[in-house]
C-alpha cells in the first residue's frame, strides 16, 4: 500500500488544501504577515510526520497540525489565556467542502490560473507565456527575446513565487473573472 | 526565495553537480523540501495554461458565452445601468449588499456582524466593518468616499493628481499615500493611521480650524470643532485594526468598553453593570462570538451572566 511517495501525497493531496489552509489561518491569526510563514512551517510539521506514517485522512490531519502550531505560537508569545484559544473556530473545519475546494474543475482552474499570469509584472509575464503557453525552453525564450539565459531564469522565479502566492488565496472564478475583464479598467479618454 | 532559485535552475537544466547540490539542499530541512514542492505543483499546475495557445477553442463555450456577455453589460453600466444593477444585486452575495446608483456614485453596506472588501475601481482596497454604510464617487477625475456610519479601513493607491477624500461626518480625511480606517458614530470621528500619513480638516469652519497631519501610528479623534491627535504603540493600532480579521483585541480596556465593541458586532447586547465596568480585560476574541466571551468572565472573573434573549446582563 506505501507504494506513494510522501512527495506525491503532498503534492497530490495537501497542496490542494492550501486555499482553505489559508483561510482558516488568516481567520485564527490576527497577523497577517505571519501567515506564509505559517503555512510553510504546518506543510513542514505533516511532510515529517508523514514520513514515518502517511495520515489517514489528511484534511483533518492538517488542519488539526495548523492548529496545534498556533497555539504552539500564543504559549510562546504569552500573549493569551489558554482559555481564549476556545476561540478559534477549527471546530468548524469540516464545514468547508473539500469537493469543491481541492478538486477545481478545470475550466476554473484555467481562469484561476488566467487571471494570475495577467497579474504578473509586464517583463515577467512575456517570459512565463512563452515558457508555459507557447511551451518554449527557457534557452529558447532567451534567443527569442533576445535576453540572457540567466535573466530568463530569474524571470521564470519570479514567477513561480507570484503564482504560487495568487493561487494560494483564490477561492474561485468570480473574483478572477471580474480581473480577467478588466473590469475596473479606467475609462477610455474622451476628447 | 531559495525554493524558486532551485526551480528556476532545474526548469532550465541542472548540471550533475547542480542535481546533487539540489539534493543536499532539499535534505538539510524540510521546510526548503515543502516550499521546493509548494512551487512545483503550482509551476506543473501552471502547464494548464497551453491551452491558452489556441484562443478560438475556448471562446465558443456557454459559460465564456455568459461570462463575456456579463462583462459587455458591466462596461456599460450607462446603457444598462438597471440591469446591471440587478445582476451584482444578485452576485453581491452574503457579504453585504450593493446598489448603482448611478454612472459613479456606488454604495457599499453591511449588516451587523458582517465585513465585506472592496477592490474600487482605481485599485485602492476598502474593506468595511460591521453596521457600515459607504458611498464612492470613483473615477478618472476624483476619488471620493462618504462613510455614513460605522467603519472602514482604506489601503489608498496614491495619485497625487487625484487625491483619495474621505467624508465622515463633518470632518474631511485626505489621503497622503497611506493605509487608514475610519471610525464614524454620529459626530465622533475616529481614524487610525496604519502606514503613510493622512490629513484631516473640519468642513464648516475651515478658518477656525487648521487642518491636521496625522503620520503612521498616529490615531486622531474628532467631536464637533474639537480634533486630539495622539500616538500610539504599533500593537494598540494593530489591535484596533483587528477587526479586518474578525478579531476584536482587548490590552488592558475596561470591560464596559470591551462590551460596546463586542455590541457592534452583534444584536445580542450584553449590558455590564456596577463595578465590573471597570474591570480591565485582555485577550482576543472572535466579534460574533459573544457566548465564549461571556463564559470565560464568568470562569475567570467570577461573573454572574443573566442571559436574557435580546441581552446579555453581566454583573459582579
Amino acid at each position: 500500500m506505501a507504494e506513494r511517495s510522501i512527495d506525491d501525497w503532498f503534492m497530490q493531496d495537501v497542496l490542494p488544501l492550501e486555499p482553505m489552509l489559508t483561510r482558516f489561518l488568516q481567520r485564527n491569526w490576527r497577523n497577517e504577515a505571519e501567515i506564509s510563514d505559517l503555512r510553510q512551517e504546518a506543510y513542514a510539521r505533516v511532510y515529517e510526520a508523514a514520513s514515518r506514517a502517511l495520515p489517514l485522512q489528511t484534511k483533518p490531519f492538517l488542519f488539526q497540525t495548523a492548529r496545534n502550531l498556533m497555539i504552539d505560537r500564543l504559549r510562546k508569545q504569552n500573549v493569551v489565556s489558554l482559555e481564549t484559544m476556545a476561540e478559534f473556530d477549527w471546530l468548524n473545519v469540516s464545514d468547508d467542502k473539500p469537493s469543491s475546494e481541492a478538486h477545481v474543475a478545470a475550466r476554473q482552474e484555467l481562469r484561476l490560473l488566467q487571471a494570475a499570469l495577467d497579474d504578473l509584472p509586464p517583463r515577467c509575464r512575456q517570459i512565463v507565456v512563452l515558457r508555459k503557453v507557447e511551451g518554449l525552453s527557457q534557452k529558447e525564450v532567451a534567443r527569442k527575446m533576445g535576453v540572457a539565459v540567466d535573466t530568463v531564469e530569474n524571470q521564470v522565479a519570479k514567477g513561480m513565487r507570484l503564482l504560487a502566492q495568487a493561487m494560494s488565496g483564490r477561492r474561485g472564478a468570480v473574483t478572477s473573472e471580474a480581473k480577467r475583464y478588466n473590469f475596473f479598467r479606467k475609462p477610455r479618454h474622451v476628447r | 526565495m531559495m525554493a524558486a532559485a532551485w526551480l528556476a535552475r532545474e526548469d532550465r537544466d541542472l548540471t550533475p553537480a547542480e542535481a546533487v547540490a539540489l539534493q543536499q539542499w532539499l535534505a538539510a530541512s524540510t521546510l526548503n523540501r515543502v516550499a521546493y514542492l509548494r512551487l512545483k505543483a503550482s509551476w506543473q499546475r501552471a502547464d494548464r495554461l497551453s491551452a491558452l495557445k489556441n484562443p478560438i477553442s475556448s471562446a465558443a463555450e456557454p459559460s465564456d458565452f455568459l461570462a463575456d456577455f456579463l462583462a459587455g453589460l458591466l462596461a456599460r453600466p450607462r446603457l444598462i445601468a438597471a440591469i446591471a444593477a440587478s445582476l451584482l444585486l444578485l452576485a453581491a452575495g452574503a457579504g453585504g449588499w450593493r446598489l448603482w446608483r448611478g454612472p459613479s456614485e456606488q454604495v457599499f453596506a453591511t449588516a451587523v456582524g458582517k465585513m465585506q472588501a472592496v477592490r474600487l475601481a482605481d485599485g485602492s482596497r476598502m474593506e468595511l466593518n460591521t453596521n457600515t454604510r459607504v458611498r464612492t464617487d470613483v473615477t478618472a477625475a476624483r476619488r471620493i468616499v462618504t462613510l455614513d456610519s460605522g467603519e472602514a479601513y482604506f489601503d489608498v493607491v496614491h495619485d497625487a493628481a487625484r487625491p483619495f477624500v474621505v467624508y465622515a461626518g463633518n470632518r474631511r480625511i485626505t489621503d497622503l499615500g497611506t493605509k487608514f480606517s475610519v471610525f464614524r458614530n454620529g459626530d465622533d470621528v475616529r481614524v487610525t493611521v496604519q502606514e503613510g500619513r493622512v490629513k484631516v480638516d473640519v468642513l464648516d469652519r475651515p478658518a477656525v480650524n487648521a487642518p491636521v497631519v496625522a503620520e503612521a501610528g498616529h490615531t486622531v479623534m474628532a467631536k464637533g470643532s474639537e480634533t486630539l491627535v495622539f500616538s500610539k504603540p504599533d500593537t494598540d493600532i494593530d489591535n484596533g485594526l483587528a477587526w479586518r480579521s474578525g478579531m476584536l483585541v482587548f490590552n488592558q480596556q475596561t470591560l464596559a468598553d470591551a462590551a460596546e465593541q463586542f455590541n457592534r458586532y452583534n444584536s445580542r447586547k450584553i449590558i455590564v453593570e456596577g463595578k465590573a465596568r471597570r474591570i480591565r480585560i485582555g485577550g482576543s476574541f472572535k466579534a460574533d462570538n459573544v457566548e465564549v466571551f461571556v463564559l470565560l468572565l464568568h470562569r475567570g472573573f467570577g461573573l454572574s451572566v443573566d442571559n436574557q434573549g435580546t441581552r446579555i446582563v453581566v454583573s459582579r
